[in-house]
């Protein structure tokens, strides 16, 4: 009987996860869409969120962010957006982004690595 | 002097639901529309927070509303009384620039009934030819519910309506609305959470053997896109649906769903700050020509020729364009000949409030269709042999906001100021809700629209009289299901329960009621007792077309949204047809 080598299937299994959790943050940002559009340009209500992960807060110049965004000194990675997602106001307050958050930790972590897929 | 502009095709009057759905289905033909709003865009601090939640600015000073310096209306209760103006619109609110009403809508979508359509047939039928005061003029609509299902169901779609069904094709459903007409497919979102207040209301009226829902409502329970493509996003339950605008796109409205759809197109134009004076009718021709329209922010006037006008402003302003305009007999309460200005109908709306030492209701939660209702005691669903009059009320438990200046819930013998009001304010607004009869208007051969001898706008022209008081009927059938909203406010154990309140004349204009006008500009199958024929078509102009709650004959029980949209939907169909072919439909 072929056997896998246990770490080719353990990588199987996470890329089949991977894959998952990017479909399953895909259905969540139906929620962030109407305002974050999939478009490169930031539109009135919300700025653009292609190449979010790995930037600072408040920093692209197409859109007119809260000033309590502007100032907050973070960069969005996989933690401080978890931490944003959970409770915006909370980290950020003052934010203008009309959203009560994210209770689950694992639907925050799909739609993490989907914002982080965007192109 | 009036510069005169090229000739369009299609010309409505008024920036709302009504032009919002024709334009989504004329321009894709390829049909030349042009929008004249009389307000501004929306695109600024209304729908951005913070300057969103300006419960000052838009609630109070209502600043999503027409502007009583520009244009008001006058009021008398009766005919030979002379009419006052209204010196701020508090009782309604006319929406006022994109998206109109809809823009600041609660968002609470239902369907008029099987028997709303046919109310006088249906009432003669069941108690009798005789039954029906004579002064009660309500009349048949010359449309079924039957022929406008389709059109329902495409608005919900479109609507992204969150909501529980209980007649799916005539296999009723639990949980949903058992006296629900037949509908073809179940809600396209489910329903909103239930609040606290929706919980306790659900198990008093299951309590007395009613079968309580959820509202059906236009603030989506989740994200949703609809056939068209359009997105909403989901109710955060803010709490600031109706006289706001929705920050977090989560309430239907043509500015989001409807307008972005045809805005762009090189056939399609929404021109703003147009405040229509008149139509440009042309009597023996029997024909508008165009319209007459003031640029607001110039002072400019202009002539814009059309092929085809539709009225779609509000019901009140439908009603005065014909009048300014001259299209149709005004009519005449004395003699109760002529029609455009005749029944003319509100919403008879009262309730209750209940108290709770124990629970948490958290008003601030909420949107602006949420909470649990009951439909035993509407229109006819209950017998009406004997009670002295017809109609009723939906009665809910509705949370739609808890916002801080008006927020007052106070329980009888509270003082009215000082250190105690201020503590009955801060124990009970967390601690209470109010049960809400929302209840039909049945014309009423007194009750009218016309143009007032005295009082003028801004811009010279006689201002819309209002005549109109609650008549017996209502008063009565407001008496009935008042005390049934208290029964069922008795039933959930709350602490106090105020004293039932039932809607009584004189009808007080400082109060917020609804803001569901109707009427005015009837449909109907004779021209002799309407405006519009059933297809919306004017009796005195074939190229006129009106749309919005100004052609119902009375007003049902429900909020008015639902048919207005499904209606203007089929007005559509109508147009792409008559544009076409003109012809009378």
């Amino acid at each position: 009987m072929l056997r896998f080598p246990a770490a080719i299937a353990a990588l199987l299994f996470a890329s089949a996860a991977f894959a998952q959790s990017v479909t399953s943050g895909k259905a969540l940002y139906e929620a962030c869409e109407p305002c974050h559009g999939t478009g490169a340009a930031s539109t009135e209500l919300g700025p653009s969120l292609i190449g979010i992960v790995g930037r600072a807060a408040g920093a692209r110049a197409d859109f007119r962010y809260s000033r309590a965004l502007r100032g907050a000194k973070i960069v969005w990675d996989a933690s401080t957006l978890d931490a944003f997602l959970a409770d915006p106001q909370s980290v950020v307050a003052g934010t203008r982004m009309p959203f009560a958050g994210i209770p689950d930790r694992s639907e925050r972590a799909s739609l993490i690595s989907y914002l982080g897929a965007l192109r | 002097m009036a510069t005169t502009l090229k000739e369009r095709e299609v010309v409505i009057v008024g920036g709302g639901l009504s032009a919002g759905l024709l334009a989504r289905r004329l321009v894709p033909l390829g049909r030349d529309v042009l929008v004249l709003e009389r307000g501004a865009p929306r695109n600024g601090s209304e729908m951005q927070l913070p300057s969103q939640r300006d419960d000052l600015r838009w609630s109070i000073l209502r600043g999503l509303n027409q502007r009583e310096n520009v244009e008001t209306y006058t009021l008398r209760h009766a005919p030979g009384e002379d009419a006052l103006p209204m010196r701020q619109l508090i009782s309604f609110l006319p929406g006022f620039g994109v998206g109109g009403g809809a823009a600041h809508w609660n968002g609470l979508t239902w369907r008029f009934q099987t028997t709303d359509y046919v109310l006088r047939s249906h009432l003669e039928s069941r108690y009798g030819k005789g039954a029906l005061p004579a002064d009660m003029t309500v009349q048949d609509w010359g449309v079924t519910y039957d022929e406008l299902e389709p059109y329902y169901t495409q608005f919900e779609k479109l609507f992204g309506i969150s909501g529980k069904a209980g007649n799916v094709r005539g296999e009723k459903r639990d949980g949903g609305n058992p006296f629900e007409p037949w509908r073809a497919e179940d809600y396209p979102l489910p329903p909103l959470e239930t609040p606290e207040a929706g919980l306790i209301f659900k198990a008093a009226a299951k309590k007395l053997g009613y079968k309580p829902f959820p509202l059906p409502a236009a603030n989506a329970s989740r994200a949703y896109t609809n056939p068209d493509g359009m997105k909403l996003a989901a109710c955060q339950y803010c709490g600031h649906c109706e006289r706001f605008v929705c920050e977090a796109q989560a309430k239907a409205s043509p500015n989001i769903l409807l307008f972005p759809l045809v805005v762009g197109k090189p056939n399609f134009e929404l021109r703003t700050h147009a405040e229509v004076f008149h139509l440009n009718y042309d009597r023996a021709a029997k024909r508008v020509t165009g319209v007459t329209y003031i640029d607001a922010l110039t002072g400019e006037e202009f002539i814009q020729p059309a092929s085809v006008v539709v009225l779609g402003s509000y019901v009140l302003s439908n009603t005065r364009l014909m009048l300014l305009s001259g299209i149709g007999e005004p009519y005449d309460p004395r003699t109760g000949k002529g029609t455009v200005g005749k029944n003319y109908c509100y919403q008879t709306v009262s309730g209750v409030g209940a108290f709770f030492e124990d629970r948490y209701i958290n008003p601030f939660m909420a949107s602006g269709s949420l909470g649990m209702v009951i439909d035993e005691f509407n229109n006819d669903h209950f017998d009406h042999a004997g009670l002295g009059f017809f109609g009723g009320a939906y009665i809910a438990a509705a949370v739609t906001n808890g916002r801080p200046i008006a927020t007052r819930a106070l329980p009888p013998g509270t003082p009215r100021w000082g250190l105690a009001w201020k503590a009955a304010n801060a124990k009970w607004y967390l601690r209470s809700f109010g049960i809400l009869a929302h209840g039909t208007s049945y014309s009423h051969r007194n009750n009218h629209l016309d143009l007032d001898p005295d009082y003028r706008d801004a811009y010279g022209r006689p201002l819309a009289r209002i005549t109109f008081d609650f008549p017996e009927n209502d008063v009565k059938m407001s008496a009935h299901v008042t005390q049934k909203a208290h029964d069922l406010a008795k039933a959930t154990g709350a602490t106090i329960v105020s004293p039932a309140a039932p809607r009584r004349g004189p009808y007080d204009t400082r109060l917020y009621q609804t803001t569901h006008n109707t009427g005015g500009t009837i449909m109907g199958v004779d021209r002799a007792t309407s405006v519009v024929s059933t297809r919306l078509q004017s009796w005195d102009a074939q190229n006129l077309f009106v749309s919005g709650a100004s052609v119902f004959p009375q007003n049902s029980g429900y909020n008015p949204t639902g048919p207005v949209a499904a209606l203007a939907l089929r007005l559509g169909d109508d147009l792409a047809s008559y544009l076409e072919r003109p012809r009378v439909l």
